[in-house]
């Protein structure tokens, strides 16, 4: 059995090697970034531009949305980062090339997503944590040691609520073999994490808090470092959200995992 | 020509064995509606109009926007790297097929069928779900010629980075960063009326409002004189000629980098 400390330093080990592997494509790598880079500034834009029309959006003022945004592209990073691995699920399903992930003596979701390292994510990483910066200065908000605490706690329980959508979404490959339409989908739904939650009515409201919630992805929690004051109780419910989230996920991947029988050949 | 339509036929029966992706898919656009539709409430909050749009006008151009956007994303693109990559090219090359028309051909062909699964469904959501208010005009018999140039822009540029994939790994970058800059420019994420003045200016004289704004205005501002539709439709066909010429020369060029291993 392989303990915490073993998987930290294996996953090091694997990913130098991946790296290493991946710099043999510089030119690819730094496309990659760029491109990375225009795809975080397109909802940018669109709030920009859209602020030149209107003065707020269900309240909230535009460097409001900027800190939301930046929240929510550092709350997507682990994912496109750590979990990039599911988007080639439906492949090695169909090929019947994901068996071999069974003969090692590991966790199987650790070994699958240890495979690949996005780094290119780590562009929208930065970005994410400079335009917080920025927007938490422009908006003259008051960080203290505390605070900063809550944040690393509630980035983290934000960042497990996607990749536990995402991961689910993509582990529907082991029923649906494609499973491309599926993560194409929460992917689409995921854009629309940063838009105030407020603008919806009561029963889609629900929905995107609680049956698909993308939510907690960013607005619940960035809500409590904009407007300490009427923070909503959902707030406090993040983390529990994205453990919870994450260890039904685990369930369903362990099911689809079990079912699985290979392709015969 | 007739045997460039069998590519059509392919590419439809290819579509249609994954109807369940289409289920989703049509799922996704109606979850992408809803959203929109509380969004620009929220950005109308009661007012008549804006930027001379109604709420109206402006939740039909981005709900027709977002099938638009599903019918041009036809991964042309990601199809040909995996072909260059593979070497599978080099079956097209050794016959008397040209690879531009043949990929054309094939990528109207899983257009035709994403018009009928998801096209279709979402207009009839338009008018018996979120009820809008279609005004009268001649408009309308110019989209389908209009919708057809953006088709082709869209494609033509999709296949001048498809050709990318002859000097990288991966066309990722290239790809993601076409999709932004044609989502955002293009008018395919928010109308042009909302940008301020100077840049509409500049985004007019570009090829990208051809693949959305174009096709758009002609749905949500039918009652326009013909001549202004004429006009529309002489700027798409520039455009189209253009980028068609442009991927040309392109694969000209590239084309001359191509080794493909024997097997």
């Amino acid at each position: 059995m392989l303990t915490l400390g073993d998987y930290i330093r294996l996953y090091f080990r694997i990913e130098a090697q991946y790296i290493k592997g991946q710099m043999q494509y510089r030119a690819d790598f730094l496309i990659s970034s760029i491109g990375m880079f225009f795809s975080s500034l397109a909802t940018l834009s669109v709030f920009v531009v859209l602020f030149n029309t209107i003065p707020s959006l269900a309240g909230w003022s535009l460097m409001e949305m900027v800190f939301i945004y930046a929240f929510y592209m550092i709350a997507i990073s682990p994912m496109q980062i750590l979990f990039d691995a599911i988007w080639w699920i439906r492949y090695k399903v169909q090929s019947g090339e994901f068996v071999k992930y069974y003969f090692r003596p590991m966790n199987m979701m650790f070994y699958y997503m240890s495979e690949r390292f996005d780094i290119k994510g780590l562009t929208q990483l930065a970005a994410g944590i400079i335009l917080l910066v920025y927007s938490s200065f422009r908006l003259g908000l008051a960080w203290s040691f505390g605070k900063v605490l809550i944040l690393l706690i509630a980035v983290f329980s934000a960042s497990l609520v996607l990749i536990a959508i995402a991961v689910m979404a993509g582990t529907s490959a082991f029923w649906l073999i494609n499973s491309y339409p599926v993560l194409a989908l929460a992917w689409k739904v995921r854009e629309f994490a940063p838009y105030p939650m407020s603008i919806f009515d009561g029963v889609f409201r629900f929905a995107f808090t609680f049956i698909l919630p993308i939510g907690f992805i960013a607005f619940y929690p960035a809500q409590f470092f904009l407007r300490p004051e009427e923070v909503s109780p959902l707030f406090f419910l993040t983390p529990f959200i994205g453990i919870g989230l994450f260890a039904l996920t685990y369930k369903v991947w362990t099911l689809g995992v079990n079912s699985y029988t290979g392709t015969g050949s | 020509m007739r045997g460039y339509l069998a590519f059509v036929r392919g590419a439809i029966m290819v579509g249609v064995v994954y109807r369940l992706g289409f289920l989703f898919t049509i799922l996704g656009n109606i979850i992408y509606m809803i959203i929109a539709y509380f969004l620009w409430r929220s950005i109308y909050a009661g007012r008549e109009i804006l930027n001379g749009l109604t709420f109206d006008q402006a939740l039909l151009y981005i709900a027709l926007g977002s099938t638009i956007f599903i019918l041009l994303k036809t991964y042309t693109d990601w199809g040909m790297a995996q072909e260059i990559r593979d070497g599978t090219i080099s079956v097209y090359l050794t016959k008397p097929i040209d690879y531009q028309l043949y990929n054309l051909f094939t990528t109207i062909g899983f257009a035709s069928t994403s018009i009928l699964t998801v096209s279709l469904p979402t207009v009839i959501m338009l008018i018996f779900v979120f009820r809008i208010h279609f005004a009268i005009g001649a408009g309308y018999l110019f989209f389908p010629v209009s919708l057809l140039l953006a088709f082709i822009i869209n494609f033509n540029m999709d296949y001048a980075v498809g050709l990318s994939a002859f000097y990288t790994e991966s066309i990722w970058g290239i790809s993601t960063t076409k999709e932004i800059i044609v989502s955002v420019l293009s008018g395919a994420l928010l109308p042009l009326q909302f940008f301020p003045a100077a840049i509409q200016q500049i985004l007019m004289v570009l090829p990208f409002q051809a693949m959305f704004f174009t096709p758009l205005m002609m749905v949500t501002k039918p009652d326009q004189e013909v001549g202004v539709f004429l006009q529309m439709l002489a700027v798409q066909a520039a455009w189209a000629a253009v980028t068609y010429i442009a991927s040309r020369l392109l694969y000209s060029q590239a084309i001359k980098v191509l080794r493909v291993a024997g097997g």
